[in-house]
């Protein structure tokens, strides 16, 4: 009766307590758990400008990411970072010292600003906006004496100098100089000269006087590169000179400032890279630095004589690029002297680093993560003692002796292992330079992440602090567009796992393969000879358990990358299909692959949408994963009855933005099946607009966009059933379609810009599933699909209540027990890749863009793991406590039976 | 029955680099104006390192910045005609957020945020005055130890109370009065419904059976 009672009064409150459950945040971690499943990683971006303030203690930059910030030159860490605009607003085109402890940035498009910031703490000392009629193409900038000058080449008539206050700025004069030799790409400014090479000749004026007169001096080879010099005290140019024969020459001309003479250096076989003077002396010497062989020589010479001073030069080991660094600045402190310097370089594979001239890396930044376009989370390789193990059960025909043998050579080997563990005695063979902890956990968290950068580098990290573990730079190839491809998990030993990754290369634009071993990084890069439209992986592993890339060029010709899958490719052809779209003219083409033979792969066309491209531009495709798994077939009613999803893995959701006359901006959204090319639904919104953000998974499909009706992002979900009877409960069929499915669907508004949207994944997707959403504010939200559920009733009937749908509700919360990056504020958010844990309530999630933010997830609570608060000593303390007693008491009892007795 | 495998459709390569959004320039000869403010910080002491840093003002969400100057205050330059919603972010404080109207002619309106009712204008002062309304509060507060709590918890509970049935039921019933009250209690309670057999035997055999439990009480 009692438990009866318990259950009756729990049910009408189900409902409550769920909705209780998400209100009060059942993502949330507590305070001291900072930092023990997450990290977070801040990035400034490639370089662009950098210079060493005059305390040399911090190092202002300003980067590719429009990001101005001060390193700490001890450590490397950021003291302070501002982020400007997105591009091309916030674009930075200069950056320098002022003659206060001042960083004056020139950043924008068409209307740029000026703006200065303190350098100890980044507050901003002024800003103000440059006139509108300046070209920026052709405008070189300078500072001098605090006023700005906008140096605007006319290539080959003249040169106009726009000259401002600096701190006030107003427009305090404009004059032009008559420069017939003048040619953007070919001046720079040092100092307060312009300096241009014309052939063998170069010309400088000095742009801040009105009147001032060129000065020309002929030299006596081609040039064909310039330089300015920034450090020392005289302006000048580094000059790189035409080949001649097999040999470039190069040279350092300082020229005159003051009725001194001109500085002609020696010829030198290496370009050099900054200048030392001293001011007492008339000595002028030169830094060279010289790649070779991994080794980085910084020689220094002296400009007259060309010989090499010895004290100041030194070579040291240089790991971390191929090519030559590039000499960002010289820092040294008091003195003039280098062999107490410091040099800030970076590098072409986006690395920062801080070099001492005695050799010493002092530290190094890896900023080309700030640019990570394509992730991928693997699973770690088995330890060599569970490989031992799946060894023995690898191979069946070994016949019943030879099994049992190995299973005797295997239990010795645990025995051995297990009697070096108790003493304490660690392996004694372990390969140099490898990781040992680098092997499959328990509960499968921890996983390599491999990520493929902009600038063509490919890094392993180790999820659980965010380390490197191996990185590999790509050149010459074009990143624009890149795809990642998973052929072999780690779970296929004794093959080792197998990603490609596909590029372009940057001359023929023709595709690249690199396949590699995400757990090492070694890799090889194959040049594929055609320009891949679309590629995808065979849903069928070959004998190697390898899943072969399916490739389509330009030319609807069909390749199979290894080669030898072409006839398990040629056994699934009948089923196998493709699409392409192109946004240029609109158009999308279904391929099938049915009229292959057995030597040839050939795709022919079945199908074809044409999204007008005069009305409607494509935007974004978005399918669904193929590893994604689908756990429950359909939802269970108020009614006890089930609708079922409408799970259909073709499905494409097709997002085109469309401009119409009185509406102005429309938005679409088509529901596609990319096997027949039957259009499933569509639906479109009036004034609508990007950033648009969508979300394909499971029997739904989420989308964010910017309603320009009411000015605030929207949300909405559509959801499709097949009914209330499945169809074919086996294998779905897009040939065999049933009736079009019921759709639900509703909108939300979401108080907030979205910036990024990903769902949560797990293993078997039996946990519910939430939504990662990126915010312009640096949040990242995790938002239950419950929230933004369709089906969520207006009015609330009980059924509805049964059923545990929460009322509808316009504008949905953003609590802030539900931020996963907590006060981690994450700027400029560029994707979040989410992948499952080896538990299935776990979703691991990576968070990049600028910064990296790594942490977990638990969408439906931690249901599979024992509590934090679980206490194995209480329970066995109990445990051995209950004993006692009841032996105890049955000692006693038998004696009060006895006395008892004797009464 | 043939079934139609389930293909991997991958977004084409086209379209991966027109996802990113660019955004719009101003046209060189546009009109342009600015939005001014103040934004206070929180009481106490804060860091400034990070209070110029970690303090942003975005409007429609990072498409134009202002940053801070040492006196808190901040202008964001270079605004066409249009509707802000302009937020302070810091990571560690909330603030409102204001939309900041623009009209063609340069008028500028503030009013609070409204994402419901959209018409609705209830206008906030301009330049703008930003103050913090609370503290973020990230973190789920863990449970203090309560004595309660613990006592209250299954495992005590498990040891506690068959103690207390075994040590000091026992005793109690040994106390002679309690003991007679809870005879009490049990003739109090006991249900008045006879026995079948009982019923039937005094039926036919009258007195007997009375003396026969009277006697089994006392055997009790």
């Amino acid at each position: 009766m009692m438990t009866k009672g318990r259950i009756m009064f729990v049910l009408p409150l189900q409902v409550f307590f769920i909705f209780l459950g998400i209100i009060t945040g059942s993502n949330c971690i507590y305070e001291d758990q900072v930092g023990k499943f997450d990290w977070h990683q801040s990035y400034i971006g490639a370089l662009k400008f950098a210079y060493g303030d005059a305390s040399g203690k911090r190092g202002i930059v300003a980067t590719e990411s429009n990001v101005v910030a001060a390193l700490n030159l001890k450590t490397g860490n950021i003291l302070w970072r501002q982020i400007l605009e997105k591009e091309p607003l916030g674009k930075i085109l200069y950056l320098s010292p002022s003659s206060g402890s001042e960083a004056v940035v020139v950043s924008g498009g068409s209307k740029p600003l000026v703006r200065a910031f303190d350098t100890i703490n980044g507050a901003l000392g002024f800003e103000w906006p440059l006139p509108g009629e300046l070209n920026l193409d052709k405008v070189i900038w300078a500072i001098s004496t605090d006023k700005l000058y906008a140096v605007s080449v006319n290539n080959g008539v003249d040169f106009v100098v726009n000259q401002f206050s600096l701190r006030s700025g107003s427009q305090t004069g404009k004059w032009q100089h008559n420069a017939p030799w003048a040619h953007k790409s070919k001046c720079v400014i040092s100092r307060d000269l312009v300096i241009c090479y014309s052939g063998k000749e170069i010309h400088s004026v000095r742009f801040s006087q009105k009147d001032a007169k060129a000065f020309t001096l002929e030299l006596h080879q081609q040039i064909v590169n310039i330089r300015s010099v920034k450090s020392g005290e005289k302006p000048g140019v580094f000059l790189d000179f035409a080949e001649n024969g097999s040999e470039q020459s190069h040279q350092v001309v300082l020229l005159p400032e003051q009725g001194q003479s001109i500085v002609k250096c020696k010829l030198m076989p290496y370009s050099a890279h900054w200048v030392l003077s001293d001011p007492n002396h008339e000595a002028v010497s030169v830094v060279q630095l010289i790649l070779k062989n991994k080794v980085l020589e910084v020689v220094t010479t002296d400009c007259m004589s060309g010989k090499k001073i010895e004290e100041s030069s030194s070579a040291f080991p240089f790991t971390i690029s191929a090519s030559l660094p590039q000499l960002e600045d010289v820092i040294c402190g008091s003195r003039n002297d280098l062999s107490l310097c410091r040099l800030l370089v970076h590098t072409e594979e986006e690395s920062i680093a801080l070099l001492h001239s005695s050799g010493k890396q002092l530290w190094v930044r890896e900023e080309s993560l700030a640019s990570i376009s394509v992730v991928e989370m693997m699973d770690l390789p088995v330890s060599d003692k569970d490989a031992a193990i799946e060894k023995e059960f690898d191979n069946k025909e070994a016949g019943l002796l030879g099994m049992f043998g190995r299973r005797l050579v295997s239990q010795t080997l645990q025995f051995q292992q297990l009697l070096q563990t108790v003493f304490g005695i660690s392996d004694p063979i372990q390969p140099a330079g490898q990781r040992t902890d680098l092997v499959r956990d328990d509960f499968g968290l921890h996983k390599m992440i491999v990520v493929a950068t902009k600038a063509g580098k490919l890094f392993g990290l180790d999820n659980l602090n965010g380390e490197i573990v191996w990185q590999k730079m790509l050149t010459n190839v074009d990143t624009s567009s890149m795809q990642l491809f998973v052929q072999r998990t780690t779970r296929h030993g004794p093959y080792p796992a197998q990603c490609s990754l596909l590029l372009k290369d940057k001359v023929s634009n023709e595709s690249v393969l690199y396949t590699f071993d995400p757990i090492t990084g070694v890799g090889l890069k194959k040049n594929l000879g055609y320009r891949v439209l679309q590629a995808m992986l065979l849903s069928v592993m070959d004998e190697e358990s390898l899943r072969p890339i399916l490739l389509l060029d330009s030319e609807e010709k069909v390749y199979i990358e290894p080669q030898t899958a072409i006839s398990l490719a040629d056994s699934f052809a009948a089923s196998t299909y493709m699409y392409v779209a192109n946004t240029d003219t609109g158009i999308m083409n279904g391929y099938t692959l049915a009229q292959s033979t057995g030597e040839r792969l050939v795709a022919s066309k079945v199908w074809d949408v044409v999204f007008n491209p005069e009305t409607q531009t494509l935007v974004n495709i978005v399918g669904k994963s193929p590893q994604e798994r689908v756990h429950s077939q359909g939802r269970v009613l108020g009614d006890r009855s089930v609708l079922y999803k409408y799970v259909n893995p073709n499905l494409i959701a097709v997002v085109t933005q469309g401009t119409d006359p009185l509406h102005k901006y429309v938005l679409n959204v088509y529901l596609l099946d990319a096997v027949s090319g039957a259009v499933i639904f569509s639906i479109s919104h009036k004034r609508a607009r990007e950033p648009i953000h969508l979300v394909h998974t499971e029997n739904w499909v989420v989308y964010t966009y910017f309603s320009e009706k009411w000015r605030r992002t929207e949300i909405t979900a559509i959801e499709l059933y097949e009914g209330k009877t499945q169809s074919n409960s086996g294998a779905f069929s897009s040939l065999l379609s049933p009736v079009n499915p019921l759709v639900e669907r509703q909108s939300y508004i979401l108080p907030a810009m979205v910036q990024s949207m990903t769902p949560t994944v797990t293993e078997k997707g039996i946990t519910s599933r939430h939504l990662l959403v990126g915010l312009a504010s640096g949040a990242v939200l995790e938002l239950p699909w419950m929230f933004v559920d369709p089906r969520r009733p207006v009015t609330v009937t009980p059924e509805m209540r049964e059923e545990g749908v929460i009322p509808y509700m316009p504008e949905l919360p953003i609590p802030t027990e539900s931020i996963i990056n907590y006060n981690k504020s994450l700027p400029q958010i560029n994707g979040i890749h989410a992948a499952p844990s080896g538990l299935e309530s776990t979703s691991l999630v990576l968070v990049y863009g600028l910064d990296l933010f790594y942490t977990r997830v638990a969408p439906s609570k931690t249901f599979d793991v024992l509590k934090e608060d679980f206490d194995p000593f209480l329970i066995s303390m109990v445990l051995v406590g209950l004993g006692l007693a009841s032996y105890t008491t049955k000692r006693l009892a038998s004696r009060k039976a006895l006395k008892q007795a004797w009464k | 029955m043939k079934f139609f495998y389930a293909i991997c459709v991958v977004l084409n390569l086209h379209l991966l680099h027109c996802l990113t959004f660019a955004q719009r320039d101003l046209e060189p000869n546009q009109d342009v104006y600015t939005i001014e403010g103040r934004v206070f910080p929180p009481d106490g002491p804060i860091s400034a390192n990070s209070w110029y840093s970690q303090t942003r003002i975005l409007a429609n969400g990072g498409e134009f910045v202002g940053i801070l100057k040492r006196d808190n205050s901040f202008i964001i330059h270079n605004v066409p005609t249009g509707s802000y919603v302009v937020e302070v972010v810091n990571p560690s404080y909330a603030y409102e957020p204001v939309r900041v109207e623009i009209n063609s002619k340069g008028k500028l309106r503030a009013r609070k945020v409204n994402y419901i009712q959209t018409s609705t204008v209830e206008p906030v002062v301009y330049p703008l005055a930003m103050t913090p309304v609370t503290r973020y509060r990230y973190f789920q507060v863990r449970e203090q130890w309560r004595a309660t709590d613990f006592l209250y918890s299954p495992m005590v509970l498990m040891m506690v109370l068959p103690l207390v049935i075994i040590m000091i039921l026992p005793k109690v019933m040994n106390d002679p009065e309690t003991r007679k009250e809870m005879e009490h209690l049990n003739s109090l309670t006991r249900y008045d419904m006879p026995e079948m057999s009982e019923v039937l035997t005094s039926f036919f055999g009258g007195e007997k059976p009375k003396v026969k439990s009277a006697r089994k009480k006392k055997a009790q």
